[in-house]
């Protein structure tokens, strides 16, 4: 049981699906499912069983790594559960498309290569995964045609840059250090100066921001996630964009260590504080631009970037509690997005692609199950108490207020009610009001893709009840980093600063839920009445019109979207238009004409005589 | 222990009383200011009863479950609370989780209201939430103003911080948060200038307009929930709590009072003018308010 | 009134809560309404009786019908009463809904509202006064106790010919009955 099984059965199960497919669909399909549930069960097996494993290929004198601590655990266990439920959730979803073969391989692959990110132990592997997620992502985005194609374009491009600067930390790295080995880079890094340190922090932070989508480098990702394939969607928003999460606790705790990651810079212009900082403004700009969204796809693709936020402010505060939760949000956010973009799927399936909010409406009184997961990914996204939202963001909160940083949270707090504000749009929009007379028929989602979201929404109820389940892993991993160990029960935390007790919590709203519903029970009966039949001051309810879902927040948007335009993106096109124009130009020398090419070498070589009749180079 | 569930039965009964005589003193006092006579003060007592004895409509299972969540939402934050010297869950987080679960209660209510298929709903809704938006932003530079000069986030510790060295709103650092707070309080009760989300004239009552019978009786009780949580939290967190429960309630009598003045002054904003409103000088004084506490913090 | 004797509380609470807490809605039918907002006013205090307005007719268990009906407004009436809660009550007010008052002669107005809807009581004028209005709240008050004010249990009873009479007049309805007119059992109760 160890490491390179684990990789050998994910990239092997990955090129079977495609060759199975070609034989049969159907054993394609038991197979596909059955490699993502058994790299589950195999990473599950592996918790605490610390391992590492070095191979030597003879590529260029480097040793390849493998290694399992539990923050590469941490992440794989994540990585393989949303895999396995996108897979089972894709059975239905793709099913009469085309080019199904290549799909399960492309999902495949990005959940082996996202496994390899993980479990990998030198710079020069994690770089081998990196590029194989990137470019398998990249085909996974496209597969749609149309608007995607353009959408997979901007992340590869924006992608691709990112490698660069990583491979030229790498470099820079390996020039200094002789080695890619991160166990051995880690100590002698602390030595280095202040310059090189920051210098290495800003490639690498480069490369992992545009993965994570931090501002000013999140531009690719509400195309790409509203233009792919809603199970992809689900693992790219999830756990994909988190690799750039990863990256940074490699890059800031595993490698750089605590004291030397605090030290940078001093006071209000340290590092670490202005990471914090970015991380705020990445909560709160990208939360209101998702109010202002139409489709359902892109406002859930923008939280993807606004938690974002929540994660890079934890990660960056430096304190126990702050990490602490940064990193439990990571798992937390993968939870409720994947579950609301696997909701956005099923929808689309049922209404033959519609993905426009404006459009939709009363759909709970016929997708029972998907409305409820919808509504617990939607409380856990917004942190509800009972969810696990909740408890994340409670430690972050904490730890920002306690540590004196009154304005950093008050950015994270506020991004909570543009969250309020955009996920009720979502939910309303899509699942309360009136239903449409072209949905009066329609029908439940399949078993393969309730199955997903309910497992999802018991995580999430279940990480927000209990936590402990999560946090003992995290404070593990928080203790390896070398904080001190937080005092975490199975139902919250206690310190001496307050504690949070969420069995207190979920007691109580059963208590009160349960005097509420028997006041109610023992009232006057209440009749059911059909749609139709609802006040409209004396007059018929208009038919497929009585429902209100166009410009939801009307007065608000008038106020505030002046202030939110994405200028960083309309300053890439800028970028681009300019590079285009600068192509055009020089385009224009070859001019076809025979007479033009020959003006060009006489006037060169009129040139290179000039310059040895003056200055006699040669 | 059994002081510890006598408190819990006690308090949410407690806070039902104060909230339906607050509904009731509101009325009689809004009459007394328009020179009649008004109700009685027993009055939103006869009308919920009736309302409890009426037949109801539903619109499906949302409906109904929502409108529980709502008032379950509120009673549990009933329970986080300190009224005086009872407050039977004070150690489960602070004043971070009743910022979250007092979210509950308007959440409940908008997917109940959802279901009713009615656009005034919706309507009523969407204003709701963005009045909610706009008051939560100088509310939230007030409350880390106080969680940051008494650093903590127990509202137990902020009381009892308070009985040592005076009232917040007296407190040089707190003066101006204070101010914003009471500025803002109106729009937190939902009372005129700010009841722009249950325009009886305008969009037909908003989210009650397809409540009747027990529906209607438990969104009164709930408004009366409602009325009593936002008024006891700035009475602890500005007005000192109080270790009796008596001087509790005529400190929250007094700010009511004040409240119901400002209610039978002014017409209804419209929803723009209430954010211009309350992201102007409200915002203002409690952002620099937060500043002059990070400033003269030890 | 008897609205703080404990002991007729205790015996019918929901009949003396009824009478205590009649809620109108606030429905503009005709020349009547300009009456009204007199009465919820300060000058002839209403709400020292128990009643105001509500705007839907969810939250509303006293109609008044306040002038002349029109043919044209007897489908909003017809509707807005069968979307009141019961118990309820209706109330005629002024000469109009009597006996067609002004308009006895005309093609357009309904001469007799108590065929099509039930009501329990009449306020003759053109228009009352809104002591008159005050008056009638006690007398229904009156008959609230004697278990004499019960219009909603007539239209539930004979909703066949209330409904027959509605089609005369109106031709074909646009809603389906309120109450089973055949001998179909009736959609979910909970």
């Amino acid at each position: 049981m160890s490491l390179e099984i684990l990789l050998i059965i994910a990239f092997g199960g990955a090129f079977l699906t495609y060759l199975l497919g070609k034989v049969s669909s159907r054993a394609r399909d038991s197979f596909a499912v059955a490699v993502s549930l058994g790299l589950v069960a195999f990473v599950a097996f592996l918790y605490g069983k610390p391992l590492e494993k070095t191979f030597y290929f003879g590529f260029l004198d480097l040793d390849l790594v493998l290694r399992l601590n539990m923050l590469s655990w941490f992440f794989a266990i994540t990585i393989a559960s949303v895999g396995a439920l996108s897979i089972i959730f894709s059975l239905s979803y793709i099913k009469a498309r085309e080019k199904t073969d290549f799909y399960y391989l492309m999902m495949l692959l990005v959940n082996a290569a996202m496994l390899g990110i993980v479990l990998a132990g030198d710079l020069l592997s994690f770089y081998i995964f990196w590029e194989i997620m990137s470019w398998s992502a990249f085909l996974l985005i496209s597969y749609n045609r149309g608007p995607a194609l353009a959408a997979g374009m901007k992340y590869i491009v924006m992608s691709i840059i990112g490698s660069v600067c990583f491979l030229v930390g790498m470099l820079s790295l390996y020039v200094s250090f002789d080695t890619l080995n991160i166990s051995q880079i880690a100590p002698a890094i602390a030595s280095a100066s202040h310059g090189y340190v920051l210098f290495i922090l800003i490639a690498f932070g480069i490369a992992f921001g545009i993965k994570n989508a931090v501002l000013p480098f999140h531009t690719w990702l509400p195309d790409a996630h509203s233009e792919a394939p809603s199970p992809f969607s689900a693992v790219l928003s999830g756990i994909l964009v988190r690799m750039g999460m990863y990256g940074f606790l490699l890059i800031f705790y595993v490698i750089l260590g605590l004291k030397a990651f605090l030290a940078l810079g001093q006071g209000l212009y340290s590092f670490h504080y202005i990471l914090a900082w970015i991380g705020a403004i990445n909560i709160v700009i990208p939360t209101f631009i998702a109010m202002l969204q139409n489709d359902s796809k892109r406002l859930l693709a923008w939280h993807g970037v606004g938690q974002g936020g929540y994660m890079v402010l934890g990660v960056a505060l430096g304190t126990k509690l702050g990490v602490a939760g940064g990193t439990f949000h990571i798992v937390n956010h993968t939870s409720y997005i994947a579950l609301l973009f696997l909701v956005v799927g099923a929808i689309e399936y049922r209404t033959g692609g519609v993905r426009d909010l404006n459009s939709l409406g009363g759909l709970a009184k016929r997708m029972p199950i998907t409305f409820i997961g919808a509504l617990v990914g939607a409380c856990g996204l917004i942190g509800v108490p009972l969810t696990n939202g909740f408890v994340s963001k409670w430690l972050i909160y904490k730890s920002l207020i306690l540590e004196g940083h009154p304005f950093l949270a008050f950015a994270a707090l506020i991004g909570t009610w543009g969250t309020i504000l955009s996920l009720f749009k979502f939910l309303h929009n899509i699942f309360l009001g009136q239903l449409p007379e072209k949905y009066k028929d329609i029908k439940k989602a399949p078993f393969s893709m309730q199955l997903p979201i309910v497992v999802l929404s018991l995580v999430i109820l279940v990480f927000g009840i209990l936590p402990g389940i999560p946090l003992k892993v995290i404070n593990t991993i928080g203790t390896s980093f070398g904080f001190e160990s937080l005092n975490v029960t199975l139902w919250g935390i206690t310190s001496e600063t307050g504690t949070l007790n969420t069995i207190n919590i979920f007691f109580a709203v059963l208590g009160a839920g349960l005097v509420v519903w028997l006041l109610f029970r023992f009232a006057a009966k209440s009749v059911s009445v059909p749609q139709e039949d609802s006040y409209a001051a004396g007059a018929r309810t208009p038919a497929d019109k009585y429902h209100y879902t166009v410009e939801f927040y009307n007065p608000l948007h008038r106020m505030i979207r002046p202030f939110l335009r994405d200028v960083i993106d309309e300053f890439y096109y800028q970028i681009a238009s300019w590079v285009r124009a600068f192509a055009q130009g020089m385009r224009r020398i070859y001019s076809g004409d025979v007479g033009y090419y020959v003006m060009y070498i006489m006037l060169f070589l009129a040139g290179l005589i000039f310059v040895q009749m003056r200055w006699e180079i040669w | 222990m059994v002081a510890k569930v006598a408190q819990i039965i006690l308090s949410p009964i407690l806070a039902l009383v104060i909230g339906v005589f607050f509904l009731s003193l509101a009325r009689k006092i809004m009459a007394r200011f328009h020179w009649r006579y008004g109700p009685p003060l027993v009055q939103p007592v006869i009308d919920i009863i009736r309302l409890f004895y009426q037949k109801s409509v539903s619109h499906g299972q949302m409906f109904d479950l929502g409108l529980i969540l709502s008032l379950a939402g509120s009673i549990v934050v009933v329970l986080f609370l300190p009224f005086g010297p009872i407050c039977p869950l004070s150690g489960s987080g602070g004043l971070l989780v009743i910022l979250y679960i007092t979210l509950l209660a308007p959440l409940g209510m908008a997917l109940s209201g959802g279901q009713g298929d009615n656009p005034n709903i919706s309507i009523g809704i969407s204003r709701k939430l963005i009045l909610g938006l706009g008051y939560e932003v100088p509310l939230l530079l007030v409350l880390l103003a106080v969680m940051t000069r008494y650093k903590t986030i127990s509202i137990m510790e902020v009381v009892s911080a308070q009985q040592r060295t005076g009232w917040s709103l007296t407190s040089l650092p707190l003066l101006l948060s204070g101010l914003s707070y009471l500025l803002i309080l109106p729009a937190i009760l939902g009372i005129r200038p700010f009841d722009v989300s249950s325009a009886p004239q305008e969009i037909s009552s908003g989210p009650m307009v397809e409540y009747g019978g027990k529906y209607l009786a438990l969104a009164k009780i709930e408004h009366a929930f409602a009325l009593f949580i936002n008024i006891a939290l700035f009475v602890n967190l500005f007005l000192g709590g109080a270790a009796n429960p008596l001087i509790f309630f005529v400190k929250m009598l007094v700010v009511f009072v004040l409240g119901l003045c400002i209610n039978a002054v002014f017409p209804r904003f419209r929803i723009e003018q209430a954010i211009k409103y309350l992201w102007k000088w409200p915002a203002l004084l409690a952002f620099l308010g937060l500043i002059v506490t990070l400033a003269t913090r030890g | 009134m008897d609205r703080n004797q404990i002991a007729k509380w205790l015996e019918a609470p929901a009949k003396m809560a009824n009478k205590y807490s009649l809620h109108a809605i606030y429905f503009c039918t005709g020349c009547g309404i300009i009456e009204v907002p007199p009465v919820i006013t300060a000058r002839w205090d209403a709400e020292r009786f128990g009643v105001i307005p509500v705007a839907t007719p969810r939250q509303a268990n006293l109609f008044l019908i306040t002038g002349y009906v029109s043919v044209k407004t007897l489908r909003p009436i017809i509707r807005t009463y069968e979307q009141m809660h019961e118990p309820k009550y209706t109330v005629g007010f002024g000469s109009c809904p009597v006996n067609g008052g002004m308009y006895w002669d005309s093609y357009n107005t309904i001469k007799h509202l108590d065929k099509y809807i039930p009501i329990d009581g009449w306020i003759a004028g053109c228009m009352p006064r809104p002591e008159a209005i005050f008056i009638a709240v006690t007398h229904l008050w009156t008959l609230i106790d004697k278990d004499m004010a019960e219009g909603y249990v007539r239209y539930r009873k004979s909703y066949r010919a209330y409904r027959r009479n509605q089609e005369m007049a109106l031709g074909k309805l646009d809603w389906p009955p309120l109450y089973p007119v055949s001998d179909e059992p009736r959609g979910d109760e909970q």
